[in-house]
């Protein structure tokens, strides 16, 4: 034990290997790469072909660390978002920033820990303010390497005598981050100065423990301080028994082998999603583009700045190559704003790294080396590469969900294309609405909240099953909706219900799973500040080979209503709002009724006995509706699945009252109408070229509607590759422009 | 021989029955489960039991002092969904609660791979259709406020609508109901009125009477199965202790509960009967580490599809309290068991892409490997690993009554992993062990390590089918204080459910804080009336409900010791810590300082010293109350001690084993021919009909007066 070197106060000069320093050691590594095309330049896994065995030890050990610190450390945390719904992830990372194993959790951000580690790296923080044993850092800047504010990591080196042997990193989501208004993630300010108390690669303890000034700092500049604080102590826990680790590995298996190890690691990780690639993909082009809608002309609650109508445009195309490359671009996406969903690229290459791990490689043995395995284009200057880094990105999420819906799609072709069905999802539904916000709570204390309802959405539908009612987040496989009793101790609002919302599924052959929805009365508090957000006017993930997406979003509140008399004289209340055209909460209640498709709202305050409807999504849906089992049908109209009215248009089911009842399928005049729909297809069904030539009339005439024509301007303006592409499908002048 | 402790364990396909006599002499008997009617398997061990002693039921029974039984028929019950027809009312709006479920219980006992991958995730089968599910509204808050009054009408509307839906059972489980119970009192009354008007009776199960704890879901998931599952089982409980009268049984028979106590057929929580299985080894442990002086335990049990690991500190296991079973998450205690998805019959596997090796998750079960030709497994398992190896003898499987192919493992080996891998066969077999071994390693340091301990502390047990053949694996390099093997390793949960003291655990959620004494001294003081209001009301309440609970057995209040518990957390944080008290009732600002104390210890220990934050205050969660009634418990075998050397009759042969990279003559003993004192030093194989004993070279195994084995690393 006498050369394990923990809380040792003293500067080492050159703590890289064999006396380089670290920035040394990163450039060298990234110039072999680029040179070699092996990490490292390893041609040779010398331990992973020499000792197999003994490979699978030493990973074995690692990767049970990391669990272990994970399932201990959450013990810690006050939080519901980390204790309950799990929003906590660890990795364990080379000495240059590559994480070589991680724990379970939110592992979207272990590559943003690495983006971190190596900014700390290239801007020379071992001279200043230097990195020693003991050391604590802290990150939450998305411009640096994270998602977003609400994300926080703690980053601790590990060093072996006088050499660095790597990094322990840990995340969680904070309930709250200090932001212009409560709320971990919240937006309306125009940019960076509304985001929050931000601590950006910082050296904020020493000898293993958190510098006072630092914890008191975040005190004084939060919300809920308690979590935060806890959150803190949680992740260095975390950390440090993921050092121990790594010490107890070495002692066992000697240091040499330890370095050789990890960057084998990471070598084979990069060789295995390449394998993988080539298993499952097949070459080409794919293009999934996805958008969504940000209706703030009119909202009074933005900052003027950001006061219109916009949309995101994520023009997705995955390209496959024969030798097992897959690369992502968003060439052609739109501009950043003065809003807070922009996004870094760290969190961009996150978010592509997570859906490689419910997908293509569902493993724990993945790492950065799937990084080095892929590519991601992300234009300079747009949403999801800003070129202003102090652009606000409280709520990158907003856009980056959506964009990242069509990778899964065009995975699902790509399976589809190499007969791999069973693995083929209709990708997956955006993760809203997102209800967060804050005020004087129920226990009379300035407070704020974010509720994670949302990690559990329906999935999509699969090529051979339906998708499954409330169950995951695209950040979390693990989804958990938390239980009442749990969320009503934090938000001062009671649940009046949470219930499945019928329609929410996106219909098809095997339709999505299905949404569900909630709905709050704000109870002993005199106001909060409240959130909504979630695509209204567009679909933001469709569905595929014929399938229908899931639902979008609406906006339902009910301000001074008269909750308090209907309950006093035991009159009927509404408890969910069930089918919005036939409201319940419009049928019941009486007050200043909100209802309307702007989903998307800055912060509106709320009174007591005021309702909020919270409407999650349901998954998208797979193949032609037309297809579908009509017993299936049935049984999604009886089991409240499915509007009624709704069996017949979409799906050509006609439904009868059964002896018991319920409804059941006509089966007879269910095949009539299904082929008399497919004659009103036809008849309606242009020529691809007729359909084209009239849509580009008007495009030409600009008769778009303006959010649309100026998303597409801005993509035209930032890519003049993406505005040739445009102009090119269109037919259209190369002059042309909106 | 004066008195007997008879348990049986009837599980899905064998009803196995342990009888120890007050000398430690046992005899264990076997006949095939009868799920409609279990007493009728219960009869048929009986006397396969009692025929090796050449006795019949009719002479043993009426000195069987203490008879527990414990089973998976609850459980099968629960996972075949054969339970009664019920109606559940909830409050108004959470009618879905089975449909949404919580997004966890999708992906409950996953293994990592699965739980990535989100199209594996899946609903339950709900244990009461929606159609039966009823919405009551009314609002009571956190603080117990009745925010919106009870719609009474609307409860008899849903009672008479469930009742014309012929429902056995009616379920009511409002939110906040642990706090303030009056609307789910008034759910009652209005059911039994409308019960009277229509002529029908049916039970009412009330969450705040039966589960009067915090986590509506939860809760909810625990009073269904109670009514669901539970209840029925009362009548298979009678039928077993009325053939048990039949024989000439005297005794009261009681159940194996999850919290490591056993309780009346007749107590009120029946739920918690639900999974006795790995209690057993742990409540085992905990007896024969008391009756040798060892306090500190780990516990590690290896069976055909999983490592059950526990730990016993102080002579005590903890308690969890949101525990999940049958993919359900549950408010039930339960004794702290972690499982290790990896067991000897674990598929062994290479990636296709990476040509990594894979354990499992997935096991062949009771088709052991390749190597059992009928079993119809085409992986290789752990277990063709110990074949091709020369550890397990194909000859001597469940004694003999299975011959195993090894030439099957051998090719299977070969083919799958070592080829591919570039490595020889025996070298990868080894090395799949040694991973098998490496990964439960791991599992056992974090264990203790993870609670703040060190192994040098502890003792390790091992038991179980697969435990003493890898246990010299998993616990080489660890320093244990000892490592014990029981030479009854493979009947070691049968033996444990007979170690179980007649014990109810009963707690409430009371959620009261309290400041620090040091950072608030007022706030302190002021607090106390509260506090101490709340934990002592809550005490007495529960000591009475146990004492109801005894009384069913006819056992008096003096014979009951009481523990009194809190569950004690920082104001804020979700994870509750339990501590027990030596008083009960708190009479001083001491008694508070005392729980701080022992709160802020435990806390510590098990979490990390930087993670105290007194600054938040202090919340009592739950109050708890143990009631023990001290029984009869298995004498240890005590035997005279012989020499070092096992007699020439001990040793069946010598035979090749593969260890560290060569082969080794091991000589291959017969357990039951060892006697107590000798030594076996490595490379040994000790072999009993139900298990095999591995002592690898550099090792030394010592078997004592109570017939345990003592492993010893000499190396280490």
């Amino acid at each position: 034990m006498l050369n394990k070197v923990q809380a040792v106060d003293s500067r080492i000069e050159n703590i890289g290997w064999e006396g380089k320093t670290l920035r040394q050691m990163l450039k060298e590594s990234d110039d072999i790469f680029d040179r070699t095309g092996h990490y490292q330049g390893l041609k040779d896994l010398k331990i992973r072909t020499g000792q197999p065995i003994l490979y699978e030890k030493i990973f074995s050990h690692l990767r049970g660390g990391l669990v272990n610190a994970r399932s201990t450390a959450l013990n810690i945390s006050a939080s519901p978002i980390v204790k309950e719904i799990g929003e906590l992830s660890f990795a364990l990372y080379t000495p240059e920033g590559e994480s070589v194993a991680l724990s379970t959790g939110i592992i979207v951000h272990v590559h943003t820990m690495a983006d971190a580690i190596k900014y700390m790296i290239r801007n020379n923080y071992e001279q200043n303010p230097g990195i020693a044993p003991g050391h604590v850092f802290c990150n939450n800047n998305s411009m640096i390497g994270d998602v977003h504010t609400a994300d926080v990591h703690t980053l601790i080196p590990i060093f072996w005598e006088n050499e660095l042997i790597g990094w322990a990193g840990g995340v969680t989501h904070e309930i709250d981050v200090g932001g212009i208004q409560p709320g971990s993630m919240c937006y309306g300010h125009a940019d960076r100065y509304g985001d929050g108390l931000l601590v950006s690669a910082e050296l904020v303890g020493t000898n293993d423990l958190f510098h006072e000034d630092y914890l008191q700092r975040c005190r004084d500049n939060v919300r809920a301080e308690m979590y935060w604080v806890l959150d803190e102590k949680t992740r260095l826990t975390g950390c440090q028994l993921v050092r121990e680790q790594v010490y107890r590995t070495i002692e066992e298996v000697g240091l040499d082998t330890y370095k050789a190890f990890i960057r084998e690691a990471v070598e084979e990780g990069r060789r295995t999603l390449i394998g993988k690639v080539k298993q499952m993909g097949f070459p080409g082009e794919y293009e999934a583009p996805t958008f969504i809608d940000l209706p703030w002309k009119n909202d009074e609650t933005v900052h003027p700045l950001a006061r219109k109508d916009t949309m995101m445009h994520a023009p997705l195309r995955m390209k496959i190559t024969g030798d097992g490359h897959l690369g992502l671009s968003f060439d052609g996406a739109n501009q950043w704003d003065y809003h807070s969903f922009n996004c870094a690229p760290s969190p961009m290459q996150g978010a592509m790294w997570v859906q490689l791990t419910q997908t293509l490689w569902n493993s724990d043995k993945i790492n950065d080396g799937a990084y080095y395995a892929t590519s991601i284009e992300l234009p300079k200057g747009s949403w999801c590469n800003p070129d202003y880094d102090k652009v606000s990105t409280t709520l990158t999420w907003f856009f980056l969900i959506p964009s990242f819906t069509g990778f899964v799609r065009s995975l699902a072709r790509s399976y589809f294309a190499r007969g791999y069905l069973e693995e083929i999802s209709a990708s997956y539904p955006c993760t809203w609405n997102l209800l967060q916000g804050g005020g004087i709570n129920h226990f009379g204390q300035p407070s704020a909240f974010t509720n994670f309802e949302i990690s559990c959405q329906g999935t999509g539908a699969a090529y051979v099953k339906d998708g499954e009612a409330t169950c995951a987040a695209m950040w979390n496989p693990e989804g958990d909706m938390g239980e009442v009793e749990t969320w009503e101790h934090l938000e001062p609002l009671l649940y009046l219900g949470r219930g499945r919302k019928a329609n929410t599924s996106g219909a098809g052959k095997y339709r999505g799973g299905c949404g569900a929805e909630s709905l709050r009365m704000l109870f002993k508090t005199e106001s909060q500040i409240l959130f909504s957000a979630g695509e209204g006017h567009v679909f933001s993930s469709a569905g595929v080979f014929g399938g229908y997406p899931g639902n979008s979003g609406y906006r339902h509140n009910v301000h001074n209503s008269n909750m308090k008399e209907l309950a006093a004289n035991k009159a009927p209340y509404p408890t969910l709002d069930g089918d919005p055209e036939n409201s319940a909460i419009s049928a019941m209640v009486k007050g200043d009724e909100v209802f309307d498709l702007n989903q998307m709202t800055g912060p509106h305050p709320f009174g007591e006995y005021d309702l909020y409807a919270s409407v999650q999504r349901g998954g998208p849906g797979l193949g032609d509706p037309l297809e579908r089992d009509p017993a299936s049908v049935a049984a999604d109209v009886n089991g409240g699945e499915l509007l009624e009215r709704f069996a017949k248009p979409i799906y050509g089911v006609v439904l009868t009252k059964g002896a018991d009842g319920r409804l059941q399928a006509d089966v007879a005049a269910t095949q009539a109408e299904r082929t008399a729909m497919r004659k009103r297809r036809l008849e309606r069904a242009v020529d691809t070229k007729d359909f084209i030539a009239r849509e580009r009339e008007r495009v030409l005439e600009g008769h778009i509607h303006a959010p649309v024509r100026a998303m597409y301007k801005s993509s035209m303006k930032l890519s003049p590759r993406w505005a040739a592409h445009f102009r090119n499908f269109w037919s259209l002048a190369d002059d042309f422009s909106f | 021989m004066n008195q007997f402790i008879m348990s049986m364990d009837a599980g899905g396909t064998m009803t196995d029955t342990f009888f120890v006599d007050d000398t430690g002499r046992f005899v264990v008997g076997k006949a095939q489960t009868t799920p409609a009617d279990e007493s009728i398997g219960f009869g048929r061990s009986v006397e396969d039991a009692l025929a090796q002693w050449g006795q019949a039921p009719e002479a043993v029974f009426p000195k069987v002092a203490t008879g527990i039984y414990s089973g998976t028929s609850m459980l099968n019950r629960l996972l075949e969904r054969k339970g009664r027809r019920l109606g559940v009312i909830v409050t108004a709006g959470m009618e879905d609660y089975f449909q949404l479920e919580r997004g966890i219980q999708t992906y409950l006992g996953y293994s990592y791979q699965d739980r990535l991958k989100v199209s594996t995730h899946r609903h339950n089968q709900p244990l009461v259709p929606r159609e039966r599910m009823k919405g009551v509204r009314g609002r009571i808050d956190l603080f117990g406020t009745e925010a919106i009054p009870l719609y009474e009408h609307e409860a008899e509307a849903a009672v008479a609508e469930l009742l014309d839906m012929d429902v056995e059972g009616i379920v009511v489980n409002l939110l906040f109901s642990y706090v303030n119970g009056a609307h789910e009192n008034a759910v009652k009354e209005a059911a039994l009125k409308v019960m009277q008007r229509k002529g029908k009776s049916v039970p009412i199960y009330l969450s705040s009477e039966l589960y009067p704890v915090m986590q509506d879901f939860a809760r909810l998931n625990t009073v269904t199965i109670e009514a669901y599952a539970a209840e029925p089982s009362r009548g298979q409980f009678q039928k077993i202790a009325d053939r048990a009268k039949n024989f000439g049984g005297q005794f009261e028979l009681r159940v194996m509960a999850s919290h490591g106590g056993t309780i009346s057929t007749e107590a009120r929580e029946l739920a918690r009967t639900l999974i006795s299985g790995p209690i057993g080894g742990m409540v085992g442990a905990r007896y024969l580490g008391a009756e040798l002086g060892i306090g500190n335990i780990v516990c590690s049990d290896i069976g055909g599809t999983s490592f059950d690991l526990g730990l016993i500190t102080g002579g005590e296991f903890t308690t969890k309290t949101q525990p999940d079973m049958a993919r359900f998450v549950l408010k039930l205690p339960l004794v702290d068991i972690d499982s290790v998805g990896a067991g000897t019959g674990s598929y062994v596997r290479l990636d296709p892409i990476s040509k990594r090796i894979e354990f499992g998750p997935d096991s062949a079960g009771s088709r052991i490997g390749m190597c059992f030709e009928q079993g119809g497994v085409d992986t290789p398992t752990l277990s063709d690993c110990n074949i091709i190896l020369g550890n397990l003898n194909p000859n001597n499987f469940l004694g003999g009554e299975v011959i195993l192919n090894k030439e099957r493992s051998y090719q299977a080996i070969k083919e799958r992993i070592a080829d591919p891998l570039g490595l020889d066969p025996y070298d990868a077999a080894e090395g799949v062990l040694q991973l098998f071994e490496n990964h439960l390693r791991n599992e056992v340091y974090a264990r203790v390590f993870g609670k703040g301990y060190s192994p040098e502390d502890y003792t390790l047990f091992s038991y179980g089918g697969g435990g003493p053949m890898h246990v010299a694996g998993y616990t080489k390099g660890l320093n244990f204080a000892d490592v014990l093997v029981p030479a009854w390793a493979a009947g070691f949960s049968a033996f444990g459910c007979a170690c179980a003291d007649f014990e109810y655990r009963l707690d409430r959620t009371v959620n009261v804080a309290t400041a620090s004494p040091d950072l608030a001294p007022a706030a302190f003081e002021q607090g106390f009336d509260l506090l101490s209001g709340a934990v002592n009301a809550g005490w007495e309440g529960l000591r009475a409900k146990v004492k109801d609970e005894f009384a069913k057995s006819g056992v008096e209040a003096g014979q009951i010791e009481y523990r009194h518990c809190l569950r004690v957390q920082y104001v804020g944080q979700l994870n509750d810590v339990e501590i027990e008290l030596p008083f009960q009732a708190i009479r001083s600002v001491d008694d508070i300082r005392e729980i701080i104390e022992r709160f802020e210890a435990a806390y510590s220990k098990e979490f990390s010293r930087s993670a105290k934050s007194p600054e938040l205050g202090y919340l009592v969660t739950n109050v708890l109350v143990r009631g023990v009634v001290k029984v009869m418990k298995p004498a240890l075998p005590n035997f005279p001690l012989h020499g070092p050397e096992p007699t020439a009759d001990a040793l069946k042969e010598i035979r090749p084993i593969y260890r560290n990279g060569k082969w080794h003559d091991a000589r291959i003993f017969d357990m039951d021919e060892l006697l107590p004192g000798n030594v076996i030093t490595g490379p040994a194989v000790i072999e009993a009909s139900s298990t095999t004993f591995m002592v690898p070279p550099g090792a030394e195994a010592r078997l004592d007066q109570h017939l345990i084995f003592h492993l010893r690393h000499l190396e280490d």
